[in-house]
């Protein structure tokens, strides 16, 4: 069983000698990894798939003592991203959506464009055609 | 004029329909076909033998083990195995018919065993699995789901054994969980799923702790080797959890 927590890093400035170091504030996702008795499973196997590449892995690593790992996702791949998890012969896998801003690609018809333009243009056509009908006959 | 305007106008809106009305949308890959291969894995514990939790060491000469209904989904959203319930797929591929095959088939270093291939399968990401272990209708395990041969030894006693189970069970699963992902399959190429079986879940393993979650709900080698021909009419397939995937959890019904 995995749940999953996002967490937001907290900005940070850091001052030494003859340097400066910026940061960025990024979206990280934070996983939970336990078994089903409650169990974490530490030092777990972890493996990230990228949503444009499911067959190869995008990042590979553990989880700590307390069953947790984190990563931060590229967010220029929007898609399913997939983590794998396991341990001594037990595994799970959790996915998560990743939208690129608010945006959400694909038409939920199932229709494509040049079909639903074409519909519009035949309902449109046919408005327009019985207003005139409508409009002879009053003449 | 207007005759003819309205007339050319029609036609190409009647030729417009036509073309964009008859194409497809882009979404449909069922034109797009490649192999998709099943195969069934014992894994170590059959192939190189194990020591029971009742400290039996075993080895196997032959594991017959009966599946049907051997069906592979691509879902969306992914089926989660531990929810249960029936798996909706966008695309299913059924591999037809009962099929027998021994998991201790070759050596040690033997590969899963191939059980079978559906060689027009709609690519795609088959994420999902579904079989049922039935009973064979014939060979060395006829009337049985599951037939175990082989030798255990433990202290100065040595058991040859044969244990029949007559069981019947569905699985239906999510993704493989290993080292590699399957089921991702590519126009023209072969990709493969695969039906795992923890035989530990059955034996116990005398490798792990005794009050381990694995250990407690195991039956041990003497409590099977004295089930009666078909196995304990009491005893539920469905918390032993034989069936996985790879690693991965499938729902027993």
């Amino acid at each position: 069983m995995l749940c999953l927590f996002a967490v937001l890093l907290s900005p940070a400035m850091v001052y030494a000698h003859g340097a400066e170091i910026e940061y960025t504030v990024a979206s990280s996702i934070e996983i939970v990894a336990k078994y089903d008795s409650g169990e974490p499973m530490a030092e777990a196997q972890v493996t990230v798939y990228a949503p444009d590449d499911p067959s190869t892995p995008w990042l590979t690593g553990e989880c700590d003592d307390d069953g947790r790992f984190a990563f931060t996702p590229d967010m220029s791949k929007p898609g399913t991203w997939d983590i794998q998890v396991r341990q001594a012969g037990h595994g799970d896998m959790i996915h998560i959506e990743i939208e690129k801003g608010s945006v959400i690609g694909g038409s939920s018809s199932g229709y494509s464009t040049g079909q639903i333009v074409l519909m519009t243009v035949c309902v449109i056509w046919g408005i327009i055609g019985t207003a005139l009908y409508f409009r002879r006959g009053k003449a | 004029m207007k005759k003819w305007a309205a007339l050319v106008v029609a036609l190409a809106l009647t030729a417009g329909f036509l073309i964009v009305g008859c194409s497809d949308n882009g979404d449909d890959d069922n034109t797009k076909v490649g192999t998709l291969e099943f195969k069934a894995n014992g894994e170590d514990f059959v192939r190189h033998g194990f020591v029971s939790k009742d400290g039996w060491s075993i080895t196997f000469d032959h594991v017959y083990i009966t599946l049907s209904n051997i069906t592979a989904y691509q879902t969306d959203p992914p089926y989660d195995a531990h929810q249960g319930g029936q798996i909706d797929g966008k695309a299913e591929v059924k591999l037809d018919g009962i099929h027998t095959v021994d998991l201790a088939e070759g050596d040690e270093t033997a590969a899963p065993i191939f059980v079978g291939d559906v060689r027009d399968a709609a690519t795609g990401h088959y994420n999902s699995i579904s079989w049922k272990m039935d009973k064979a209708t014939s060979g060395p395990s006829a009337g049985y789901s599951l037939v175990m041969m082989g030798m255990a030894e433990k202290d100065s006693q040595v058991e040859d054994f044969t244990i029949k189970l007559d069981a019947v069970c569905g699985y239906s699963c999510g993704e493989y969980i290993g080292d590699e992902r399957k089921g991702i399959l590519s126009e023209g190429s072969t990709a493969d799923l695969e039906m795992t079986f923890h035989f530990d879940h059955l034996f116990g393993d005398a490798g792990i702790p005794a009050d381990d979650e694995l250990n407690l709900g195991a039956l041990g080698f003497e409590a099977l080797l004295a089930m009666p021909e078909g196995g304990d009419p009491d005893m539920d397939m469905a918390e032993l959890h034989l069936g996985h995937v790879g690693e991965g959890h499938c729902e027993c019904d």
